[in-house]
């Protein structure tokens, strides 16, 4: 089963949910796997202790052809492209890379057979294991591109190259493309949220993405204590599940802040991961969910 | 006109609230004009209270819609597709999956009973509006749309242009977390990125990222660093980070719970969003526009 952790916010607590929840559902006798799919700002290996190997992302891209290889006057390949990726100048054509969406059609329309394409890379996916038995995938974009949703594609292929029984998924901040990405095709997805109003309009926007995409949410609170919103009463009105909340505690923000996993160095805190596991445990009990292909 | 932009790498360390207490100080000294380039997530329009003077739609890449009645469920637009978006459902027809489809119509040429359409769609609005400060633009995308990073160029686009007509000296523009699209598209041209952190191993991590994304920009970065107090050794290693990386710490902020009370009752209407600036003794938040004043060129 796939549990996506998101919250639209940035900064509620994504990272500190997934790598404890995975911990802990590891700790407690399932195989899982946590895949880091926060590409621009990969953060859940500073948490856990697990020695990674690369391999690096590439996407297609076409390569210009050789002078005098095109045909005169020849823009089919531009002409092909949905994207504006295109442009031919000097009998040849002309790639920009950062519309490319890799697509492949240029190459199929070339009616020379010259144009083709050839790989890139675009960023890396990391993975090893814990002391625990934790598997860890890490996405990370290369800085400077925009192929975030390429990256979080590679990472979760990689996570489900080895079975388990869960894998947890930290989604990058927003609502966009690398969101969807992490969300497609989730079985459930953890909205972590604090009680500010800022969080409400961020969670607001995440409720509405996991409907249409029909991955069922609950709702983790964290920070609590801190805002003026109602997030339970906000919740029931919803028809959200709540699982649990943290309060507002400088040591929690302390320990996060020296690189600790809470579930070893903020003993209270365990039954908030304790909360939310058991709600993924009966999701998946409910559903019958089996790891997907 | 100077643009300063707020950028963090990490979410969630306090970019809309510096960018909040930024316009409430820059507006004691200078012309400001605002703009929110976090898209996904727009929090600083509630930060400010700001009212909408006018809303366009932002048209997203067009749809793909099959038509049941044409579709004879060959498959051809299965095998055209090159995003794996295109299936034939249970009932025979084909149907897109509009989370992989990437809008690139080759369903709908390679269609021969000219089933498949693609339907133009909006995936968002821009906002013009304003604040007790000035004029402030801001984008909603629609939860789950691309082209971010458009959206977030149009925003700029439309806040450059109405600073000028409002003659403003400073155009303040709270950025996305990243360094991806919107990331980039919020940092292109700015005079200066304003880097906030905080004493954690994640947000050095990803301040590193953001720093390098603006050596690739050329663009300065200062950077806050903000909670200062919630880790001795965390806040030494964003000091040393900052030195090795050349970024200037203008600013060190103490983590003060009065802060994100005060932020709450403006956005709930309680207070006043003026008040940001009478307040901003809070945790020395102060001594950012203090330090950041001679990078912008303004208070001069």
């Amino acid at each position: 089963m796939h549990v996506a952790v998101a919250s639209g916010k940035g900064g509620t607590g994504k990272t500190l949910v997934a790598t404890n929840l995975a911990v802990h559902l590891q700790r407690t006798g399932r195989r899982v796997t946590l895949v880091d799919c926060d590409v621009d700002a990969p953060n859940a290996a500073l948490f856990l202790d697990a020695p990674l190997s690369a391999t690096p992302v590439t996407v297609a891209v076409p390569v210009v052809p050789p002078e005098g290889a095109c045909p005169d006057s020849c823009t089919a390949c531009r002409d092909a492209c949905p994207f504006g990726a295109l442009r031919v100048l000097g009998g040849r054509p002309v790639v920009f890379a950062d519309l490319c969406h890799h697509c492949g059609l240029c190459t199929t329309a070339c009616p020379a057979g010259v144009l083709r394409m050839q790989p890139v890379e675009v960023g890396r996916v990391h993975a090893g294991r814990t002391g625990d038995g934790l598997r860890l995938v890490v996405g990370t974009l290369e800085v400077g591109l925009t192929e975030a949703p390429a990256v979080v594609r590679a990472a979760r292929r990689l996570g489900v190259s080895e079975a388990s029984d869960v894998v947890v998924l930290d989604a990058p901040p927003g609502a966009a493309c690398a969101v969807v990405a992490t969300l497609h095709r989730a079985d459930l997805a953890v909205l972590v949220t604090d009680a500010t109003a800022f969080g409400l309009h961020d969670l607001r926007l995440m409720v509405e993405l996991c409907r249409e995409m029909e991955v069922p949410a609950v709702v983790a609170l964290n920070r609590a204590g801190l805002g003026d919103v109602d997030v339970p009463a906000w919740c029931r009105e919803e028809d959200l599940p709540l699982v649990g909340h943290l309060p507002f505690d400088r040591r929690v923000a302390a320990c996060y802040a020296d690189g600790a996993l809470l579930l070893d160095a903020f003993p209270p805190a365990r039954l908030w991961f304790a909360e939310i596991a058991a709600a993924v445990e009966r999701h998946g009990a409910s559903r019958g969910a089996e790891v997907p292909a | 006109m100077r643009t300063l932009l707020v950028a963090s790498g990490k979410g969630g360390t306090g970019k809309t609230t510096v960018t909040a207490v930024l316009v409430a100080l820059a507006a004691r000294e200078c012309r400001v004009a605002v703009a929110d380039c976090d898209v996904e997530a727009s929090n600083l329009p509630l930060a400010l209270r700001a009212t909408v003077t006018t809303r366009e739609p932002f048209a997203g890449p067009p749809q793909v819609v099959v038509d049941e009645r044409r579709c004879r469920g060959c498959g051809a637009c299965v095998r055209a597709c090159p995003f794996d978006a295109m299936a034939i459902g249970p009932e025979g027809h084909a149907a897109v999956d509009p989370w992989l489809c990437e809008s690139c119509g080759a369903c709908v040429r390679a269609c021969p009973a000219d089933a498949i359409a693609l339907v133009p769609q909006v995936a968002g609005a821009l906002f013009v509006g304003e604040c007790w400060a000035g004029p402030v633009v801001w984008g909603d995308l629609r939860p789950g749309e691309d082209l971010s990073g458009r959206l977030v160029a149009l925003v700029r686009e439309h806040a450059a242009d109405l600073a000028r007509r409002h003659d403003a000296d400073l155009l303040l523009v709270d950025g996305p977390p990243g360094v991806g699209c919107p990331a980039i598209a919020a940092m292109v041209g700015v005079d200066a990125v304003l880097a906030v952190t905080e004493p954690t191993p994640a947000a050095v991590h990803d301040l590193r990222r953001l720093a390098g994304l603006a050596v690739q920009l050329r663009v300065p970065v200062a950077v806050v660093l903000n909670k200062v107090d919630l880790s001795p050794s965390g806040a030494e290693f964003v000091r040393a980070a900052c030195a090795e990386l050349g970024l200037a710490l203008v600013a060190e902020v103490r983590f003060d719970a009065e802060l994100p009370r005060l932020m709450e009752a403006v956005a709930s209407g309680r207070t006043e969003p003026a008040r940001l600036a009478a307040v901003t003794g809070v945790g020395g938040i102060h001594a950012v526009w203090a330090g950041l004043a001679p990078l912008v060129g303004a208070g001069s």
